[in-house]
């Protein structure tokens, strides 16, 4: 490995190239590591909705745990209505804490440390967001630009922070989570490359620093998937109920 | 966060001076980002489809059968109580009519026994009373047999006593006339 903390975030090609006219599409070590996470997903999920026992065994319940998790998520930002959106927010969320958890393997490869990954589920939501409350409200949508109980001189100004912050939700919702998982990684490797420059008789304080790291990213890597989930309920919850 | 950030673009503005070839973010480059874009599409999809198709429904049923089944068996268990209860209150009846109907038969079975005693009380106190007025009748009857007796026999001493006294007989009717008197003054005193 190379001594360049950036270097673990590199994407490279693996097997035959794919081109789509002149776009690439080849299969790379990104693609193995969302197929690896997915896979884990899916392996879980089977095993812990396998049997049908009353009492259920270790994987299931925290399957159910899972399922009860998210469920009540949703229900408590956004309501009953969500509901048709479970499906779609239980596999974001996993989706996204399966890769932050198998990205703090060693040598593995973090899929959400990539803005252009969490920038298109993040604009994916958005959109989906958005054409969901136009559906839902028609034009009345637009009325989430307009706050109740602000005074006619503010209102302007007001309207315009709100499409502002409107329109930054998929920009702040990728960077967040992308900048979480690379500043933590990048730290990961700072400080493991200072164990090995500092040697046995200094290295001790930067490994102890690794391991209480470690368990910070751990810590990261379900709190930003939890954070990504939920923010995601909270924009389905505007587009769903209009509160404004 | 913020001074993570902070410290991730020291450093890699430090390497980009270090090195400058291998410096910048691997993010920022764009020959895969459509690469990525695609299979990011592709497997979340097919995630996206085998969660809401496949598993999500299963572990909904096994959440719901268990739900049922706790349901039910609380049912089960509240009639059951239910019926328990029932019959305790029928025992509990049971039990009050029981000892209700004991104590009426403990009261009959007293009152009859209380019946036969006073009628053989009864019998046997009449019996007795005319036993005794049997007994009293003969009393009487040989009382006077006996004052009879003891004037006749006065009567005979008394004409002995006087024949040999005086030599010649008394007349019997005299006789007769005093032995009643002296017997009514002494003998029925004794008698």
């Amino acid at each position: 490995m190379s001594k360049n903390p950036m270097h673990q975030f590199e994407v490279y090609k693996i097997g035959p190239e794919i081109k789509f006219g002149s776009v690439d599409l080849s299969f790379t070590n990104a693609s193995l590591f969302m197929l690896i996470s997915a896979t884990i997903i899916c392996f879980f999920l089977f095993l812990g909705s396998k049997n049908k026992s009353i009492i259920p065994n270790k994987i299931q319940l925290i399957a159910e745990l899972f399922y009860n998790f998210i469920a009540k998520m949703i229900s408590d930002t956004a309501g009953s209505k969500a509901k048709p959106y479970f499906p779609f927010i239980f596999s974001l969320f996993m989706f996204v804490l399966l890769c932050n958890m198998v990205g703090m393997l060693p040598y593995s490869f973090t899929v959400t440390s990539h803005i252009i990954v969490t920038l298109i589920m993040a604009l994916f939501i958005f959109i989906a967001v958005t054409i969901i409350g136009f559906l839902k409200h028609g034009f009345k949508y637009l009325s989430i630009f307009v706050p109740k109980g602000v005074p006619a001189l503010l209102l302007p100004l007001i309207t315009i922070i709100e499409i502002i912050s409107y329109l930054s939700r998929p920009v702040s919702l990728s960077v967040r989570l992308f900048a979480n998982m690379m500043a933590g990684h990048t730290m990961l490797k700072v400080f493991g490359g200072f164990v090995i420059s500092l040697g046995v008789l200094g290295g001790w304080l930067p490994l102890s620093f690794s391991v209480a790291l470690t368990g910070l990213e751990i810590l990261v890597a379900f709190l930003q998937a939890y954070v990504f989930a939920i923010l995601t309920c909270i924009y389905l919850n505007d587009a769903l109920n209009l509160h404004h | 966060m913020k001074v993570k950030v902070l410290l991730v673009v020291l450093i890699v503005f430090y390497k980009i001076n270090l090195n400058a070839a291998e410096a910048g973010m691997p993010q920022l480059d764009p020959t895969y980002w459509f690469s990525q874009a695609f299979w990011l599409i592709l497997i979340f999809s097919l995630l996206y489809i085998s969660i809401a198709k496949f598993f999500i429904p299963k572990i909904k049923d096994n959440l719901d059968d268990r739900e049922n089944k706790i349901k039910d068996d609380l049912d089960e268990a509240k009639e059951l109580n239910e019926l328990a209860e029932k019959k305790n209150l029928e025992y509990e009846n049971m039990l009050i009519k029981a000892k209700k109907d004991v104590a009426k038969i403990l009261l009959d079975s007293k009152n009859q026994l209380d019946k036969s005693i006073n009628s053989k009380k009864e019998t046997f106190e009449k019996d007795l009373e005319n036993q005794i007025k049997k007994v009293e009748n003969e009393i009487i009857e040989a009382k006077k047999k006996s004052a009879n007796k003891i004037n006749l026999m006065s009567e005979e001493i008394s004409s002995q006593i006087i024949k040999e006294v005086t030599g010649h007989k008394p007349n019997d009717a005299t006789l007769k006339k005093a032995v009643i008197e002296i017997s009514k003054e002494r003998v029925n005193k004794n008698l």
